[in-house]
């Protein structure tokens, strides 16, 4: 396994996530992919261990093409009313 | 020849598009009862009932959506991967056996069993029925009595219906108000010739933890097999087949963000079970369970089985202070709220909530924004109060008033305010209107009231 990851890669994977959370067009799942996006990088903030903070980092990249892809995939089937909380929001 | 007339007819039939309806009806119903959605951007209408947008989900008990990554494994199963996992002759068919037998050990792990002891079906309710059809029937020369209680899931009580009309003995034990069961009740109701314990997990409407360990140490006592209905408790509290010592187990896949349509049922190895198949065939999952295994189904269950194992510590702390927010949030603002079963043994993604003094019909009509339910499912039809509630000794009006609230992984601090702020207007309007609820505050005992009819 590879050594740990750059303040300056983790920061750009943290930033596509919720670049691409915000894609998701079902409010749930948006909102999901936010909150744990979040709350994932803030609990391995101190990762010291070299091949845990690596692993950690694979972690989020492979979850990152998962985003990409499924943002892609509900996009095509979103349906044409919005949730109800998205409604009284706007 | 009649073949032949049939297809002219409907051949002829399809060249006539305004008689298709008419004449077709006979032959399916299915297309006659499906209903009009109308969906446009302004809001759905349904049923008459129109919505400015999709309501809230709050019945994770009924289903949960697919968690999409779990859809992210499905789906190449259902693209280039399509082989039948039981060929054994091309990659195709490797391939899908490769991905089959991985999902097996994601599932076991989340329950601390071992591949081998896991058996692919449709659902928890064909694990339910191969568990105690299937037991009773194999070990039917010298078991002859089935104990389970009066709240499980209709297909457990079904079966064991089924059972009774074939000449085999039940016990229903009942619950205590709480919704557990009486431990020492149990242990007087196994006699020599009991075949099986039948105790679900985690009830499906009121989300009582049944205190398995216990359950299980009584069985082993007796060296009576155990079965549970796991549907409910699966990937949400920690479940080892070992501690509990469970015999079989029913396991399902929607209700843990998995797809609809697969299921699992554990069968112990060590002392071994065994039961009669109900359906036969191509001898698929060791003879137990016949019919081509849906690869992708599985691996989306499996998917969702390994997710539910990295995420129940994160999903529980979230789930309990979403339930929190939801009961003070509902008590802050009105009083005669009673939570339904047990409040400490108690699954907190499911809270089961009665509102004296309100009709549980004209709520939830009132709550069509918020999409929850009365109770279970597969009994939301009938207007009859749930036999689980009655179960509990809840009173009859109590038990007409219970709205479930299912919390999930993807509901939201916002949906939680919106369904109060939305239950609670409703409630106090009907209160408004409500006789009962103005005596109550006049300080009348309402039970105390001789109604004449009745």
């Amino acid at each position: 396994m590879g050594s740990a990851p750059t303040r300056s890669e983790v920061l750009s994977l943290f930033r596509s996530l919720l670049r691409t959370a915000r894609e998701f067009s079902d409010y749930n799942v948006r909102e999901y992919t936010k909150r744990r996006t979040v709350d994932a990088f803030r609990d391995n903030r101190r990762l010291s261990n070299q091949a845990e903070a690596a692993a950690a980092f694979a972690e989020g990249k492979s979850q990152l093409g998962v985003a990409k892809r499924q943002a892609v995939v509900y996009s095509l089937y979103a349906p044409k009313v919005k949730s109800i909380m998205e409604i009284n929001h706007s | 020849m009649a073949s032949k007339l049939i297809s002219t007819a409907i051949r002829r039939n399809f060249l006539k598009p305004s008689t298709v309806p008419f004449l077709l009806r006979p032959y399916s119903t299915a297309a006659a009862a499906v209903e009009p959605l109308e969906e446009e951007s302004s809001g759905i209408t349904m049923k008459g009932v129109k919505i400015s947008g999709r309501p809230l989900y709050l019945d994770m008990q009924a289903t949960s959506p697919v968690d999409p990554r779990v859809l992210d494994a499905m789906l190449p199963f259902y693209l280039s991967r399509y082989g039948n996992p039981h060929s054994r002759t091309h990659l195709y068919g490797w391939e899908s056996e490769n991905a089959v037998e991985a999902a097996r050990t994601q599932i076991s792990t989340l329950i601390n069993a071992s591949p081998k002891e896991i058996i692919f079906t449709s659902g928890a309710t064909e694990s339910n029925n191969i568990s105690i059809k299937g037991v009773m029937h194999f070990y039917k020369d010298k078991k002859r009595h089935v104990i389970t209680t009066q709240t499980e899931h209709k297909c457990v009580l079904d079966s064991c219906r089924h059972l009774q009309q074939e000449g085999f003995e039940i016990t229903y034990l009942p619950v205590k108000p709480d919704g557990l069961v009486d431990l020492e009740k149990l242990r007087e109701s196994i006699r020599p010739d009991t075949g099986l314990v039948s105790v679900m997990m985690v009830n499906n409407e009121i989300g009582v933890i049944q205190p398995m360990e216990e359950i299980g140490r009584i069985c082993k006592e007796f060296n009576v097999p155990f079965h549970t209905d796991a549907a409910q408790a699966l990937g949400k509290v920690p479940i080892d087949v070992d501690k509990m010592n469970i015999s079989l187990m029913s396991l399902s896949g929607h209700k843990i963000y998995g797809p609809k349509g697969v299921g699992a049922l554990y069968m112990r190895r060590r002392p071994r079970i065994r039961v009669e198949p109900q359906m036969n065939g191509g001898g698929q999952e060791r003879g137990i369970r016949s019919g081509t295994v849906p690869t992708p189904l599985v691996v989306g269950f499996g998917a969702a089985c390994e997710l539910a194992m990295k995420e129940m510590e994160y999903d529980g702390e979230r789930i309990n202070a979403l339930k929190d927010r939801l009961l003070n949030g509902i008590r802050g603002k009105i009083d005669g709220v009673v939570v339904n079963g047990s409040e400490e043994s108690r699954y907190a993604g499911n809270l089961n909530l009665s509102f004296a003094f309100v009709e549980g019909e004209s709520l939830l009509m009132g709550l069509k924004e918020v999409a929850v339910s009365s109770g279970s499912a597969c009994t939301s039809a009938s207007l009859e109060p749930s036999y689980v509630l009655r179960a509990l000794g809840v009173d009859e009006d109590m038990a007409h008033t219970s709205i479930r609230y299912g919390i999930g992984r993807f509901t939201t601090e916002e949906e939680i305010d919106k369904a109060v702020e939305l239950t609670v207007n409703q409630v106090v309007k009907l209160r408004e209107m409500s006789p009962l609820y103005e005596m109550y505050k006049d300080g009348i005992d309402i039970k105390s009231i001789q109604w004449s009819q009745h």
